[in-house]
């Protein structure tokens, strides 16, 4: 696959969780890539889902949507 | 035309082009008929207490057939007495009273050596001083050149002894032989210096002799370190001079040299901070006659863009000059090979898929011709195919749209590190 397939099929796990409604809430970047926490309340319930991102690309597509967050 | 004049801390020239100490500029003779070319001003070669000089002392680096890419010399400052060198200083500027002539020193770090040389040569009329901290072999070994500038706190004292006296601008002259040149030319400004030029020679080897195992140059089969300088040097210097002009804390003018071998190559040394440009290896190279065609294109550069004066330029670049952290992550530029100029020599192919990003795939049309294609979207942009085609327009690199707001590093990890503030509050 090439870099681009793999950065969009992370892009797409990402934007999946932005649509149903999750925000970042956490980022923790190490040797292996970033491990991003999202988080979403409804109906006073959080709910959390994580992505491990490994590509550069997905890695600086995450933080232009966290900015915009922020 | 456009007015070339410029006015470097009050040393004013009739042109931007200096010739830099150094051989050039070792005698009234050399710099008389350089004046006589076109050049705007002059350097004398170094003076300092009467030295002696080794044979052999030049060598040249070339590279795939270009002569002079780079250039190395073990020679010294002026061995011609410093009244022989007064008096011929004299009567050049008699004669050339338009053009700047500045006088290089170099003397033990001694206040009272400092003031006596100040003093003898601003007798004889120069338009100003540089004080050379910078050479970085022979008299480095004495505890000069070099071996003071690259300690902060000589290169300040000194600086102050000279301006202690002087009466004409002092420029202080920095070594490259440094980790961050902006220390030095920052003491040299806290010691009052009026200006600052950079870069002199870099410490160097030019080669050895496989044959015979001796250094290139070689003194009776023994080398020492000499100093590099010429068109190699180039991009180093044009990097001192950038992080000096975009220095808060060095407010000076700056006269720019470092492999200068033309017009475009002054004009990058000036929009980059620098208020004029000394050239050394190419008159060395090519005669003082090249100083023609660097005033002609200088002037059609301006009348071009409709600039009056040169010094208009001076420093339009630097705020284009910043750090890796501010650039925009995702500003997006490929590659894109036009088929009807590629000659398909393949070698942005083998360049890529060896050593870069695996996106130029080698394909066939329906007649069966071969042609190559960059995959845009593995494409990273790094100019590498574009670097190693031999055909100009083959490649050419394109932006594309960004899809993302512009970002850069430092937002990035302000923006993370406000998550993680974010989370713990949470």
């Amino acid at each position: 696959m090439s870099s681009y397939h793999e950065y969009m099929a992370e892009r797409e796990k990402i934007d999946f969780l932005l649509q149903k409604g999750f925000k970042i809430t956490a980022v923790t970047e190490n040797l292996s890539g970033a491990f991003v926490t999202f988080e979403r309340t409804e109906n006073n319930q959080t709910e959390q889902e994580a992505l491990h991102i490994l590509t550069a690309d997905a890695r600086k597509y995450f933080s232009s949507v966290l900015i915009q967050q922020v | 035309m456009a007015n070339l004049t410029t006015n470097l801390a009050g040393i004013q020239s009739p042109n931007p082009f200096w010739l830099a100490s150094a051989p050039p500029t070792n005698s009234g003779y050399q710099v008389q008929r350089a004046f006589e070319a076109g050049w705007g001003g002059a350097v004398w070669k170094t003076l300092g207490d009467p030295i002696l000089n080794v044979s052999s002392r030049f060598a040249a680096v070339g590279f795939n057939g270009q002569r002079v890419a780079g250039f190395n010399n073990i020679e010294l400052i002026t061995d011609r007495p410093l009244e022989v060198n007064l008096k011929e200083i004299y009567e050049t500027k008699k004669k050339f009273p338009n053009h700047a002539i500045i006088a290089s020193l170099m003397v033990e770090p001694q206040q009272e050596k400092w003031h006596e040389i100040v003093k003898k040569v601003e007798d004889v009329g120069v338009d100003g001083l540089e004080l050379n901290f910078g050479c970085p072999h022979g008299m480095a070994e004495r505890g000069m050149g070099a071996a003071s500038g690259q300690v902060p706190d000589l290169v300040e004292k000194q600086t102050y002894w000279a301006k202690e006296v002087a009466q004409t601008p002092v420029i202080v002259k920095l070594t490259p032989n440094i980790t961050d040149i902006t220390v030095t030319a920052e003491a040299a400004v806290r010691g009052g210096a009026d200006a600052v030029s950079m870069i002199n020679t870099i410490n160097s080897l030019a080669g050895v002799d496989i044959h015979s195992w001796n250094t290139i140059p070689h003194v009776a089969g023994k080398g020492a370190h000499g100093g590099y300088c010429g068109p190699a040097v180039k991009p180093i210097a044009l990097n001192m001079v950038a992080e000096c002009a975009r220095s808060p804390f060095i407010n000076v003018p700056i006269s720019g040299m470092g492999g200068v071998s033309n017009w475009q190559e002054a004009v990058e040394f000036m929009l980059m901070g620098a208020a004029g440009v000394q050239v050394c290896t190419a008159a060395m190279h090519h005669g003082f006659r090249i100083v023609e065609d660097m005033i002609q294109g200088l002037n059609y550069y301006l009348d071009e863009r409709g600039i009056k004066k040169v010094s208009d330029i001076v420093g339009k670049a630097v705020s284009k000059y910043s750090d890796w952290g501010n650039l925009d992550l995702n500003y997006k530029v490929v590659a894109r090979i036009d088929p009807d100029t590629c000659i398909n020599c393949n070698k942005c192919h083998i360049s890529c898929e060896d050593t870069s990003h695996q996106c130029i795939d080698m394909l066939k049309d329906p007649s069966g011709k071969s042609y190559l294609k960059v995959r845009e979207e593995d494409c990273v942009g790094c100019n590498l195919c574009s670097i190693v085609c031999p055909v100009d327009g083959a490649i050419s690199m394109v932006e594309l749209p960004n899809e993302q707001p512009p970002m850069t590093w430092n937002e990035r990890q302000a923006a993370l590190q406000a998550t993680a503030v974010q989370r713990l509050d949470v």
